[in-house]
């Protein structure tokens, strides 16, 4: 793997060359918020930030999308063309939590039998450039409970760690080294990776936050009818804040739309929270309360993602602890489940 | 790599009202490109999405047999937006189809067995789809006995009238139609499916059962078949619930970790029991 050692200030002067020839996406300063966004011309990234409110799982699998185009025609309405190929983009400044969950959902979306070219188009056209988290922004953040580490690579194609006077830049896989020719030719020393594991070493033990994310599948499953889940969901008011913020939340829904003779199949954010989720034509919903649903999301996570990809479906990023408008926590409800 | 979101463009070519009430209508679709047929492989048991440019997609099991090649037909219940669209469709009228989607019958551990097959009101598409494929020419060879019992609340809401006169004509098959109350022109059986089920009493040796039917019909039938010897591992049924990817993806349809559209629908019994009872 080729590793390289930058000056710090010199990161903002590379991320400004690989604008040039790429669209960069990186955490920038909206308001209140730092947001994942496209920078604009000469526009420099937000370096000191903690975490992005909004998951970058949006620039794969974006919150809407045109699926493909129709036309009235005398014969009906008939197909007028698909998605536009993406363009090759460069993610900067992605968490390892984050850059983890694109892993998550390739097992979903880039399936040997049914693969979605919509996701995989755009993430085959995209570099992650990983920013590791020398001191864990929050104390909500577990992702050492989920397979997780805040110097992980898994996910980047590049990884960035602050040594304190420079950055190291580890080349992770054949596509973070066409960014090579950017990052000058400083190759890192012995010194620099030993000092990399001691930052290692003391990040993950600045992780106060832990699960038994691991431990909970067998008694979850053994539980589905247990008066557990009578109570827990009550002050839930279902606003789906938890899964549009998460990650590694996939679900959509599909919708069209049609303005005179032109119109078009979308997929939108859909969230198993809501009650219209699996609401079917009779009447008859499988998950009439917010019971059912709180139960399938934190399922979802913990034992049916593990059962079908040996993976659970969460990086431990604590955006749904943090936004929930009422204080429920995911990390809570696994550890009280492990004491079932 | 091909889009599996977007549907083949197909032509409704034949309609059929298939009850009193007008609102179940079976729909014949052609391929508008032959090539497409051909990427359009099914087996009975599978299902596909409808969709309406503008209105949107409805899973619904395939009706028709690969053994019909040409088209492919649906039988729809007009109830949501989708369908209501469709059964306001005139025959010429061009739409889509996506698919196949989802397993399919056993046809390999149906092989060498006793089939039976019993169904009750409008559940009775793919189940259609499984008897025209079985009594197809030399495909019957393949196949023991069957025994169908299919069942609608009275004479009126039976569908595949015409074929199911053409079966009753033949001696390889031993059908039980039933209404739940007849009326003045009704010659037939009278009575619930899971009494008529018991009343033909088809025996468990080498034998499997196929059952779809509305919730309340399953869970009286079950236990004659129970009774009657059959195992958990020999009553197979096929599953509902709200699609709409149908690949696995968008995330509602599943039932603990499998989801109905690519595990499913189709399921034993016994597969059931491991499964969260969540549908």
């Amino acid at each position: 793997m080729e590793k390289r050692l930058i000056k710090k200030d010199a990161l903002t002067g590379i991320i400004g060359k690989i604008a040039q020839e790429a669209v960069v996406f990186a955490p920038v300063k909206v308001e209140d918020n730092v947001l994942f966004k496209a920078l604009e011309k000469g526009e420099e990234p937000f370096l000191t930030y903690a975490n992005s409110k909004n998951a970058p799982k949006n620039h794969f699998f974006p919150r809407s999308e045109v699926m493909l185009r129709y036309t009235r025609t005398a014969k009906g309405v008939e197909f007028a063309g698909g998605q536009k190929e993406a363009e090759a983009t460069v993610l900067f400044g992605v968490r390892p939590c984050d850059a983890r969950s694109f892993v998550l959902l390739d097992l979903l979306f880039d399936q040997e039998k049914y693969k979605d070219p919509y996701y995989i188009d755009k993430r085959q056209k995209a570099t992650i450039v990983a920013l590791a988290c020398v001191h864990p922004p929050y104390a909500t953040c577990f992702c050492t409970s989920v397979d997780g580490h805040p110097l992980s690579a898994d996910g980047a194609d590049v990884l960035l760690t602050d040594l304190g006077e420079e950055f190291l830049a580890e080349f992770v896989t054949p596509k973070g080294e066409k960014l090579l020719k950017y990052f000058g030719d400083v190759k890192a020393d012995a010194a620099a990776e030993a000092k990399k594991e001691a930052v290692a070493e003391q990040a993950a033990k600045e992780i106060k936050s832990h699960i038994p994310a691991r431990e909970v599948k067998p008694i979850m499953d053994a539980n589905f009818d247990s008066p557990f889940w009578n109570t827990i969901h009550q002050k839930c008011i279902a606003c789906g804040t938890c899964t549009y913020l998460c990650p590694t939340c996939h679900c959509f829904d599909i919708t069209d739309e049609m303005k005179r003779d032109d119109g078009r199949r979308l997929r939108n954010w859909d969230s198993c929270m809501y009650p219209m989720f699996t609401k079917e034509t009779s009447g008859h919903n499988p998950r009439p309360t917010q019971r059912e649903r709180w139960r399938q999301r934190a399922m979802h996570k913990f034992s049916y993602y593990p059962e079908n990809f040996n993976a659970i479906a969460c990086v431990g990023c604590g955006r749904c602890v943090m936004y929930c408008p009422v204080n429920l926590d995911i990390r809570k409800i696994v550890t009280d489940i492990s004491k079932l | 790599m091909q889009n599996p979101y977007i549907p083949y463009p197909v032509e409704v070519v034949k309609i059929v009202t298939e009850v009193d009430t007008k609102d179940i209508k079976t729909f014949r679709l052609a391929f508008v490109n032959k090539e497409d047929e051909e990427k359009f492989k099914y087996i009975p048991g599978q299902f596909a999405e409808l969709s309406i440019f503008g209105k949107g997609e409805s899973p619904i099991g395939i009706a028709s047999s690969p053994t019909q090649p040409g088209y492919v037909e649906f039988t729809v219940q007009k109830a949501g937006v989708v369908t209501s669209a469709l059964h306001e469709m005139e025959v010429g009228t061009r739409m889509g189809l996506r698919g196949p989607l989802g397993n399919s019958w056993p046809i390999e551990f149906l092989e060498g067995k006793n089939v039976v097959i019993v169904g009750g009101g409008f559940a009775f598409t793919t189940l259609r789809s499984l008897i025209n494929y079985m009594i197809f020419g030399d495909n019957r060879k393949r196949f023991g006995k069957i025994t169908v019992v299919y069942g609608a609340r009275n004479p009126g809401l039976l569908i595949y009238k015409d074929e199911l006169e053409a079966w009753s004509k033949r001696d390889d098959i031993d059908l039980n139609v039933t209404v739940d109350k007849g009326d003045a022109a009704w010659k037939g059986r009278e009575g619930f499916v899971p009494t008529v089920c018991k009343e033909v009493g088809p025996s468990p040796e080498n034998a499997v059962t196929v059952i779809c039917g509305p919730p309340i019909m399953i869970r009286f039938t079950l236990p004659v078949f129970f009774e009657l010897g059959f195992s958990k591992e020999t009553i197979i049924t096929s599953l509902e619930m709200r699609m709409k990817c149908g690949i696995g993806k968008c995330g509602r349809c599943n039932v603990g970790s499998k989801y109905v559209c690519k595990d499913g629908p189709v399921f034993t019994f016994a597969e059931l029991d491991k499964l969260t009872r969540d549908f």
